[in-house]
């Protein structure tokens, strides 16, 4: 069978200067992949030229059997791919439900919408809860939660996620871990990008380590989570 | 105290409220141009003042090809049935709504959309220049004298030839033309897909790619929406005031910037407290201060407002947590 998302010599970056350089990777159906990598790595930028918002300079990305080269955002969203992206990204003035509303914006079955909020409420009791407040006044943990909840209201195939850890407390981290294992375990496949190399490591199939725009390792997250230029690297140790 | 005041002086207060609140309309009008466009690309749309000025000027051009005069006409139109009248000013409208709609448009396809992602002042540049283009367009189209647009709606007082308050059928159909047209932007843009869109893109546009909304399209949107609205002010100024020229989008644009700026730029209903509050500026400062001194009036209150609410009126902006 083939892979859910085929990244294929793929380099991509900003004005003059490439960021990424021949990155191949793919994530199965089903699977939660991690990329790894310090601070300027490409991590960010791999997932914005996957989505779309960045343009390909070369290589190939093929996702669900359809090549996407040239696609603009908005259509790869309409093929199954959701993100939470760098920063949240959360519309501050626009209301939680709203937030989610926008979500769903290339859906037209409204049961399956209301459906889907039900069930992203169910997932974060605290959106329910803070419904009708602007998204920018959320705390930061609860704007991370948004945001993933956001994502999944297109109902992706591929969810995509950057950094969902950053910046939140320890247990607030282990929460949004939790519903990322969760989620998969329904089905959804993930490629989560993470500083926090550990957490990433532990609910992953397999892990790509990125540096300087280049993948200098990849192989199942256990081993890569053993090796210890990894572990010395990545996990301070 | 106000009310020991002599009836003669409400009167004037009552009128110079009327005058203030029906100019204050129209500049609100084109206001929302500029604060929809700022609020979604960041660009002070330079150009947007003198889009309404070729707007009127296209009104006038059907009303000559029609035979309701046109450059150089003068005569008040008395002889024409209402029915005419009516159909007429239905026609300008269509025609200057569609005109200053698919020129805001082109202008934005062909000058703002390459220069999306350049440094910001590449654009407003680009807008200048436009603004300056539109403004020679205009000395070409009318000459350089002012133009007398056909009165084609009756001066007459509402309220009686004698009455103490003058409401004529002009200050009518601006506040009947702009209080509609405002309520159904502001439902729009709260309710509709399109609207929902707009205000996501406005408010990040990347996080609004990425659910699955096409941003160019979107900024498409709100140019034929503004040149729309800008189309639909140009055809009313120039109905009820019977003089247009060249220069007068560069005025009434820098009024219009002016009222957004007030109002907190991005934000609807701020666009319209600014138009509001210039009209009244201006109605009061040329009865009580003197004509000659309401430009000053109207720019030195936006300072000192400006400096105690640097986001304008009802601009205070949730600030995204990072």
């Amino acid at each position: 069978m083939p892979a859910l998302l085929t990244v294929d010599k793929l380099r991509s970056g900003y004005g003059p200067i490439d960021v990424l350089h021949d990155i191949s990777m793919t994530v199965d159906a089903g699977e939660i992949v991690a990329m790894i990598g310090a601070n300027g790595a490409g991590k960010t930028t791999t997932l914005m030229t996957i989505a779309g918002i960045v343009k390909a300079r070369a290589g190939t990305i093929t996702f669900d059997g359809q090549n996407l080269s040239g696609a603009p955002a908005h259509k790869i969203v309409r093929l199954g791919m959701g993100q939470s992206p760098e920063g949240r990204k959360i519309f501050p003035r626009l209301t939680v439900l709203e937030n989610l509303e926008m979500g769903a914006f290339t859906r037209t079955d409204k049961p399956g919408i209301a459906d889907d909020l039900e069930k992203m409420f169910a997932m974060f009791p605290i959106l329910r809860e803070r419904k009708g407040q602007a998204g920018g006044l959320l705390s930061g943990g609860q704007q991370q939660m948004l945001a993933i909840a956001r994502a999944l209201m297109s109902r992706p195939k591929l969810l995509l996620l950057d950094e969902p850890s950053l910046g939140l407390a320890p247990q607030i981290v282990v929460q949004i871990f939790d519903v990322i294992r969760d989620l998969n375990k329904s089905g959804m496949s993930v490629l989560l990008v993470e500083q926090n190399a550990r957490m990433a490591l532990r609910i992953a199939h397999r892990a790509y380590v990125l540096e300087t725009g280049r993948v200098t390792f990849t192989d199942q997250a256990s081993v890569v989570l053993n090796d210890p230029r990894i572990r010395a690297a990545y996990l301070g140790e | 105290m106000l009310l020991a005041v002599e009836p003669a002086l409400w009167n004037s207060l009552t009128q110079y409220l009327i005058n203030g609140l029906t100019f204050g309309a129209l500049i609100a009008l084109i206001a929302l141009g500029y604060t929809m466009v700022y609020g979604i690309v960041e660009l002070i749309n330079f150009a947007h003042g003198d889009l309404f000025m070729l707007g009127s000027f296209a009104s006038l051009s059907l009303l000559a090809l029609l035979g309701f005069g046109g450059l150089g006409f003068t005569a008040t139109m008395t002889d024409a049935s209402s029915f005419v009248i009516a159909g007429v000013l239905i026609g300008c409208a269509i025609l200057s709504v569609l005109f200053c709609a698919g020129l805001n448009f082109a202008v934005e396809y062909t000058v703002y959309r390459p220069l999306r992602n350049a440094p910001k002042l590449a654009p407003l540049v680009s807008a200048i220049g436009v603004s300056f283009i539109f403004m020679n367009a205009g000395l070409f189209w009318g000459g350089p004298q002012d133009v007398n647009f056909p009165d084609l709606i009756s001066n007459d007082n509402l309220l009686g030839k004698d009455a103490a308050i003058r409401i004529t059928y002009k200050d009518v159909l601006i506040i009947a033309v702009t209080v509609p047209l405002m309520l159904a932007l502001t439902i729009f843009v709260k309710v509709t897909r399109l609207g929902k869109a707009m205000r996501a893109t406005a408010q990040n546009p990347t996080a609004a790619s990425l659910m699955g909304i096409d941003t160019n399209f979107v900024i498409s949107a709100t140019f034929v929406i503004g040149g729309a609205l800008a189309g639909a002010a140009s055809l009313i100024y120039a109905v009820s005031m019977n003089t247009i020229s060249y220069q007068m989008g560069f005025q009434n644009g820098l009024y219009a910037f002016t009222a957004a700026v007030l109002g907190g730029i991005g934000r609807i209903p701020g666009a319209v407290l600014g138009g509001l509050i210039i009209g009244l500026v201006r109605s009061f400062g040329s009865a009580f201060v003197g004509e000659m001194w309401v430009n000053a009036l109207v720019f030195g209150i936006l300072i000192i407002i400006l400096i105690f609410r640097p986001t304008g009126l009802l601009g205070t902006p949730v600030r995204e947590k990072v």
